[in-house]
């Protein structure tokens, strides 16, 4: 009898940091053609291979979450320093032998490595046992809504379809001749002088970085490495599509490999004088940058692939809330800032990630990111009357009345509830007073209403993210008919207010709420203890004999009987053997994430398998971490 | 940035689970490429279209459509429920608005399957198409009229057997011709039951036709026709095997032809039916539909082996078809012209083979026509399975005396069929005995 494995297509519209999907049951169902399979649980593709039932599973995982990284010399102690530079502020947390040891936070100046400097300089620590030094930055992703990078061309092949001229964002894009369809087969070679044509007008213009990408180059990079072959010592920077990700879509790659290149020189003149700023500290320790996805990796990888340090904040406070919670029950994060409120969900310990890859200055990539919706509605937000109803949000007019701002906020509101001792109570109460009066309530009273109301907007834009989630298509009639739906078991909430509004969100969300200690450094923390993390995509073509994994180059001649197991084996070992490469730490446990395995019929008869596979680093905190 | 013209939603359930058998063209592997392509060209990032999940039909939806016999149950499985669902789901999102357009993408197909079901033929189980289309009657009833423009290469035999005594539905058939291409018919004078005469259309193109061929006859018959019938709704079967790469016809139709066809034919729902050119056919069809359907240009949508010159029609081809269209498009003219059945009953009796399944079966329909309503019939239906079985249908609009002889031909069922089976629309109702 096969194996389940290789009977299980599963594709997860919700990719998560991990398989979470579906319960394990025996089908029998008579559309099952192989009735009586036990499809494993596939709310732990990871261990397809294994038997085990699905709670012990849980267990097992919860549990390796924890121990994975046991502490290798216990005489030794180690030490992690996390820093996440936001917009306002950069917090810093130092933490030695799991417990936090130190915490500092400095305003977040024009020149980030004077912020990071000031952070390290507030933690006020001899670094000699530093094993780990963990950044979280917003340099990509300001350059990129700033546009300021330096010009950046593109070269790019795509045939037929839906014209890529739509897609170009300046005149430093150029169009050439080449296509190649969805088998990775080409049916219009590149043309060489065109090539070289094109490169001409490139350095004419000036242009200091050159990005490369054909259509299905992740079928079949060639295109893209002919063209790289003849530009690459033309250009300081350069990249490849199909070096970005493994997944489909064009348009997506494109923006993805342009914002790549564009910020590459922006990344290498950061990480030289952080590392010069670092050393004069007294630290030589090698840096991990935190990516999107709440995972980290090194500096050389993020050399290659700055473009994934984009969005890293709510990252770093997603995986902050993954550090301080004890429990692997499903979680909704709220990071209550000033003017927004950020959402994003934990499913047994990992965040939920937006399916095909985050936006970022208004494009979309394929950079692998949490899902995550921000709603207006933070603690600075206007609070307003509108058709006789109380609102907060979206807009922030300045800080509270209270801190000598213009209009009311629900942080005048906890001043007057007594909350918020910093501020100035009697301006709070008559920042309130002619909506009290309006409203026909005690000032008090309609105090207590704006914190409902505001915790009220945050829970209707989260009952529209879980909808968001829980809509997902799926492509099998096993997921079909054995829906999954998330569904928040707790909710956690960091930032600024936290402690004062968990009644309110308790009362609110009717599920227990945690706010846990240290929530104000939940970012810092997230980021110092974020495990490496990377993803590469297989696909191998039994037909056509060829395996090709894009992320680490691979491309190679295959016997017309490989299997998916031959391929989930092989995706390991490429995976270990590549770990430096693709930025990760020594010790990573692998998860099959995604794994199909279709016929090719022609004419009645199999000529091959097509096999897809995705297998990524295992994404969490490292291990060892408890609360002090 | 692109940006659709109008809302479209697409329904896409490739069913990666589900196969007919391992070799069969209907597969998991069929929509496959067709994923990777509609993924690659990066078609649900454009603004203003948006994939949706499928939804379920229940065996309520199905019996409004169909005879199952012996049950729902037995003649069908999962992969059929959600392939009738996605349609459902795709008229609903265009019936409440969400989108202007919906296109269901799904398999197994279902335009071969009748209104009695005695096993599976032509790779249908159950007329997915139909179950929508009752779906839609009973929830919005100000939806009176609906067109069904089928452009599958196969003549779509099930929906006009469902279709044929309906005067709210005009069904409508453009094929390879039938002596050419399973299931043998679709002819001229196959032109509808006689309370609703003209209300099926077929038009039977010979082989070889290709883009110019197709597009003569929506724009010269199709178009016309449906300008005068008025519908509500159109929906359009899009099978996609009239491709000049189908491996089981022998059209020359292309990518941009079809992506042509549904800009003239406007549908506001697509649901695929068959094609079976999974690499170098459905790929490119169904980016250049959905294109269409979403009014983004599809200029450069284009097979890569595409050869435009080798797929022209002769001269004389094209002569052909246009008479062909030309002497369709009189005879729906002059559609209620004809004279009147002299009987209250008219018969019709039908050998029906499920080639699928290889079983056989006799039908002997009789309709009470009517000139108040569309008229209630009956069907003996016979399968070489042994199952025998009595459906009595009361279709919408009945008046009394029809409904009055629906109820007796049910309730007065002599001994010799397994059961007896009742289609009552207007009052939704499906009711068996078991004898």
């Amino acid at each position: 009898m096969d194996t389940p494995s290789q009977h299980e297509n599963f594709n997860h519209p919700r990719e998560i940091g991990f398989a979470f999907h579906g319960a394990g049951a025996d089908i029998g169902e008579k559309d099952s053609f192989r009735s009586g399979t036990k499809y494993p649980c596939t709310s732990l593709g990871c261990v397809a291979k294994s038997k085990k039932s699905c709670q012990e599973i849980k267990i097992a995982l919860r549990e390796s979450f924890v121990e994975i990284y046991a502490i290798k010399k216990n005489e030794e102690s180690y030490m992690i320093l996390g820093i996440d530079i936001g917009g306002t502020h950069t917090d810093a947390v130092c933490v030695k032998d799991n417990q936090i040891v130190a915490t500092a936070k400095v305003i977040t100046g024009e020149n980030l490595v004077d912020s990071i400097v000031g952070a390290i300089q507030g933690l006020d620590m001899d670094y000699g046992v530093l094993k780990r030094v963990v950044l979280s930055t917003t340099l990509s992703t300001n350059a990129i809504i700033e546009k300021k990078y330096a010009a950046t061309g593109m070269i790019v092949s795509a045939g037929p379809g839906v014209d890529p001229r739509n897609y170009f964002l300046s005149d430093d894009f150029h169009l050439i001749e080449g296509a190649i369809d969805h088998r990775g087969r080409e049916y219009i070679p590149v043309r060489k002088d065109q090539i070289l044509e094109v490169t001409e007008i490139l350095k004419t213009n000036h242009v200091q970085g050159v990005g490369v990408i054909s259509k299905f180059s992740v079928r079949n990079p060639s295109h893209e490495k002919t063209i790289h072959s003849l530009i690459a010592d033309r250009f300081t920077y350069v990249s490849m599509g199909h070096r970005m990700s493994g997944s489909l879509n064009f348009p997506r790659r494109l923006h993805t490999t342009y914002f790549n290149t564009a910020v590459m020189p922006i990344q290498e003149r950061f990480v030289r004088s952080v590392k010069d700023a670092l050393k004069a500290l007294g630290i030589t320790t090698s840096i991990l940058f935190l990516k999107a996805d709440g995972g980290t990796y090194s500096s050389s990888a993020a050399d290659r692939l700055p473009v994934e340090t984009i969005l890293s904040g709510p990252a770093a406070s997603m995986m902050g809330g993954v550090a301080l919670k004890k429990n692997s029950d499903t979680t909704l994060i709220l990071d209550v800032g000033g003017t927004t409120t950020d959402i994003g969900i934990l499913i047994n310990g990992v965040p939920v990630l937006e399916p095909q890859g985050v936006c970022v200055g208004g494009l979309k990539t394929l950079v692998r990111g949490l899902k995550m919706l921000s709603v207006g509605a933070g603690g600075d937000s206007q609070v307003y009357i509108s058709e006789g109803r109380l609102k907060v949000g979206p807009h922030r007019h300045g800080p509270p009345v209270c801190m000598g701002g213009p209009q009311p906020t629900p942080m005048d509101a906890l001043c007057v509830l007594g909350e918020f001792e910093t501020g100035d109570l009697n301006k709070a109460e008559q920042s309130l007073a002619p909506l009290a009066r309006q409203m026909n309530k005690e000032i008090p009273e309609l105090a207590r209403a704006v914190v409902a109301e505001l915790v009220e907007t945050i829970k209707g834009a989260c009952d529209g993210f879980i909808h968001e989630v829980n809509s997902y298509p799926v492509y099998t009639i096993h997921e079909m008919l054995h829906p999954d739906p998330v569904k928040p078991e707790q909710v956690m909430v960091i930032g600024g207010p936290a402690k004062t509004l968990k009644p309110y969100v308790e009362e609110m969300f009717q599920i227990k709420c945690l706010v846990p200690d240290h929530f104000q450094v939940a970012n810092a923390l997230g980021a110092a203890l974020a495990r490496t993390t990377a993803q590469i995509t297989l696909l191998a073509d039994t037909q056509l004999k060829r395996l090709i994994c894009p992320e680490l180059d691979v491309d190679m001649e295959i016997p017309a009987w490989y299997t998916i197991n031959d391929l989930i084996s092989f995706g390991n070992q490429a995976i270990t053997d590549n770990a430096r490469y693709l930025g990760l730490s020594d010790d990573i446990e692998t998860d099959v994430i995604e794994q199909q395995s279709f016929n090719m019929i022609k004419d009645f008869n199999t000529t091959g398998k097509n096999l897809r596979v995705k297998i990524q680093s295992r994404p969490g905190i490292i291990s060892g971490w408890s609360e002090s | 940035m692109i940006q659709a013209k109008r809302k479209t939603g697409l329904i896409f359930f490739p069913a990666y689970d589900w196969e007919i058998s391992p070799t069969h063209p209907e597969r998991q592997e069929r929509l496959l490429y067709t994923q990777d392509q509609v993924l690659e060209e990066g078609l649900l990032d454009i603004k203003g279209i948006k994939e949706f999940k499928a939804g379920l039909a229940r065996e309520e939806d199905i019996n409004r459509a169909h005879f199952c016999v012996p049950d729902v149950n037995s003649r069908i499985t999962h992969s059929h429920n959600i392939s009738a669902g996605g349609c459902m789901e795709a008229a609903r999102l265009v019936l409440e608005g969400v989108v202007e357009k919906a296109f269901a993408l799904v398999r197994p197909p279902g335009h071969h399957a009748m209104r009695v079901v005695q096993g599976a033929r032509g790779f249908c189980n159950i007329n997915i198409e139909a179950v929508m289309v009752e779906w839609i009657r009973k929830n919005y009833p100000h939806i009176k009229k609906i067109a069904i423009v089928d452009t599958d290469c196969h003549h779509g035999d099930g929906s006009q057997d469902i279709y044929w005594h309906d005067p709210n539905v005009l069904y409508i058939s453009m094929h390879q011709d039938g002596r050419t291409l399973y299931p043998g018919s679709g002819f001229t004078d196959e032109f509808g039951g006689p309370g609703a005469l003209g209300l099926t259309l077929n038009v039977p193109l010979p082989p070889r036709t290709s883009d110019q061929g197709f597009l003569h006859a929506i724009e010269n018959l199709i178009l016309p026709v449906l300008d005068e019938f008025k519908p509500d709704l159109i929906v359009n079967s899009a099978g996609q095997d009239n491709h000049y790469s189908d491996p089981i016809t022998h059209m020359a139709f292309t990518a941009r032809g079809y992506a042509r066809l549904n800009e003239l034919l406007d549908p506001d729902i697509c649901v695929l039916e068959g094609g079976y050119s999974i690499e170098s056919a459905l790929p490119y069809i169904n980016t250049g539909i959905i294109l269409a359907l979403a009014g983004v240009d599809y200029s450069f949508v284009r097979e890569p082996d595409l050869k435009p010159e080798e797929l022209r029609e002769e001269p004389g081809v094209m002569d052909y078809i246009k008479e062909l269209c030309d002497s369709i498009l009189d005879a729906w003219h002059r559609r209620n012209n004809h004279s009147l059945p002299n009987n209250q009953f008219v018969e019709r009796n039908r050998r029906i083979y499920y080639d699928t399944d290889s079983i056989s079966e006799n039908q002997l329909e009789t309709l009470r026509f009517c000139s108040n309503c569309p008229g209630a019939f009956k069907i003996d239906t016979q399968a070489s399975t042994g199952y025998r079985a009595l459906c009595v249908h009361i279709p919408h609009g009945a008046c009394k005396a029809c409904r009055r002889q629906g109820r007796e031909w049910f309730d007065t069922v002599k001994a010799g069929y397994y059961a007896a089976y009742l289609q009552d629309m207007d009052n939704d109702e499906y009711q068996i005995t078991i004898l």
